[in-house]
């Protein structure tokens, strides 16, 4: 649905984005991360033919978003940080500017939308009497109101509380299930992009670090969790026997491949060392991210 | 370039609703009313009739044949146009693109399958609409207000560099509603300039001050002798030849002159700021 072909942007002498490219499948809920600056919104701006690629191609259904952007776009539907309207306007009005440069919305349609996102009997107000929530889903329905098969998502949920972020957590579920839309995520918030998400890649300084499906950030090593009376010992003595491969933050050690945990407290027992807990850790992607961005 | 008429309405449509839904835009109305008025009472009230009554009598004329509302329309239109009207327009072709842009609008508009082009387009037809209404309400009010306060007689038009004219009022009117569509074209040039730089990644004020330097620039130096041999290069000057449509016999040589440097300033901004716009990344 997305393929960015090895892009590139340069402002003046800063590489915002360099050398990315990924591609983003149909019908998947794609999770994008990285720090502030790391590029996400360039390259989204790319994709949205916003901003110019020094480098590079962008393409949406096929179609290279700078030479085809009309049809590149057409079933494109787009929400960014902070949704902004035209506050002087009502939440109709507005809906009816932004559909029009798609192609004009019928009344019908527009009612649809207004019902389907919860805005139904505000719509006549204007927009600055609207709470944040309210210009959320007002963001929502300007992005649906094309029919899209694509919907990409700038920070949707900065600014909300956790109850309207909650609320767009499930909506983009929604939207998944019911429309079958492919998703696109930018999102700092880590626990929503692991809840949603199916695919994940990671940018770092304008490269990207990582690419693939979410449950291969758990799979990267076998971590347990270990609760002993000298744990600077413990490890000592684990890594000699060759139990394990690495250990960090006086809490965690990683097991060596065939190495099971009943091996790990016998070692520690015959060595006079008090076990008190032992427990797999799952890494969370919390923990993926990390390290990634500390380059470990 | 091919351009979808149907589609082009709606987004020129688009750019009126925005446009006329702000306040602000109507400030400017309001400041035209207030000023006009005012001047009105300082004609009305001070020497400045007597004056100009001495100087009709001084030539031979008959000062109450002239001292009319249409007179009167024409005297405080000019200041108007002069000061008010470069600043209020300008300020409305420094926002059009500029604060889509800065308040963050532009990138939801942006990320629709509009090319950048109509866009532009669009915007620029509704600022040439704009200048229309704004000279035209500017016009109508100031016959209307000076019609509650003298009557419906014969124009008196000083003419600079020319002496002045003398029309009945049936001519005069003819000429001033004339002048006053002549007047649409230095909005929209003084409009378009400042659209221009909004085109460019600069902030709204930055637009307006921009533009309004440029024409403070041209004004200045066509007062300075050297540049008398220049004239015909500074903006300014074309600006104002339309007060020769007073003159008798009317120069249409000089007028057209005016009128093509003036069109082709408006289209040369136009382009610019176009191509200026097409090339610009846009962000957050």
């Amino acid at each position: 649905m997305i393929e960015l072909d090895h892009i590139t942007k340069r402002f003046g002498g800063r590489l915002a984005v360099d050398d990315l490219t990924l591609q983003v499948p149909e019908g998947e809920i794609y999770g994008l991360l990285g720090h502030n600056g790391a590029g996400k919104s360039t390259a989204i701006g790319m994709m949205l033919g916003q901003v110019w690629p020094t480098g590079g191609e962008a393409r949406i259904c096929g179609y290279d978003v700078a030479r085809h952007r009309r049809r590149a776009l057409q079933k494109v539907g787009a929400i960014f940080e902070s949704p902004v309207f035209y506050d002087f306007l009502s939440g109709l009005r507005n809906l009816e500017i932004l559909s029009s440069y798609t192609g004009p919305a019928t009344r019908a349609r527009l009612q649809e939308v207004i019902a389907w996102v919860g805005l139904s009997g505000r719509e006549h107000s204007k927009v600055r009497t609207y709470s944040h929530g309210m210009r959320a889903r007002l963001a929502l329905a300007q992005a649906l109101l094309p029919n899209p098969e694509l919907l990409i998502l700038d920070e949707p949920s900065d600014g909300l509380d956790p109850e309207g972020i909650h609320e767009m957590r499930l909506t983009i579920l929604r939207l998944h299930r019911e429309m079958r839309l492919t998703i696109l995520l930018s999102s700092h918030f880590l626990s929503e992009v692991e809840q949603l998400c199916t695919r994940i890649a990671v940018m770092k300084q304008g490269r990207l670090v990582f690419e693939g499906p979410l449950s291969a950030t758990k799979e990267v090593e076998s971590w347990i969790r270990l609760k002993v009376g000298d744990f600077g010992r413990a490890a000592t003595e684990l890594r000699q026997a060759g139990l394990i491969t690495r250990d960090r933050d006086s809490k965690y050690v990683a097991l060596n491949d065939g190495t099971g945990a009943d091996q790990v407290v016998r070692l520690l027992v015959e060595r006079g060392i008090s076990v008190y807990e032992i427990t797999p850790a799952e890494e969370t992607l919390e923990d993926f991210y990390l390290r990634l961005m500390n380059g470990h | 370039m091919v351009i979808n008429q149907g589609m082009l309405y709606q987004h020129v449509r688009n750019e009126l609703w925005k446009l006329f839904g702000k306040k602000r835009t109507y400030i400017g109305f309001g400041a035209f009313l207030v000023a006009q008025n005012l001047m009105l009472l300082l004609f009305r009230f001070t020497r400045w009739e007597h004056q100009m009554e001495t100087l009709l009598a001084g030539n031979g004329y008959l000062a109450q044949e002239y001292v009319s509302a249409l007179t009167v329309a024409l005297i405080m239109l000019m200041p108007q146009i002069l000061l008010l009207m470069p600043l209020y327009a300008s300020l409305i072709g420094g926002d059009l693109m500029a604060k889509e842009a800065e308040d963050g609008t532009l990138r939801m508009i942006l990320s629709r399958p509009v090319s950048r082009f109509r866009l532009v387009f669009a915007k620029w037809i509704t600022g040439v609409i704009f200048s229309i209404c704004l000279v035209i309400v500017l016009g109508v009010t100031a016959v209307l207000f000076s019609r509650m306060w003298f009557p419906w007689k014969s124009l008196f038009a000083f003419v600079p560099n020319r002496v002045f004219g003398l029309f009945s009022a049936g001519e005069g009117l003819k000429l001033y509603v004339f002048y006053n569509l002549l007047l649409t074209i230095n909005a929209s040039v003084i409009l378009g300039l400042a659209f221009m730089f909004s085109c460019f990644n600069m902030k709204p004020a930055a637009a307006t001050i921009l533009a309004l330097s440029v024409l403070f620039v041209s004004l200045v130096l066509e007062g300075i002798p050297f540049f008398e041999h220049y004239q015909q290069y500074l903006l300014t000057y074309h600006m104002q030849t339309w007060h020769y449509i007073f003159a008798q016999p009317i120069p249409w040589g000089e007028l057209g002159q005016s009128l093509c440097v003036l069109l082709a300033f408006c289209a040369t901004t136009f382009l610019v700021g176009a191509a200026a716009f097409q090339t610009r990344d846009i962000k957050s």
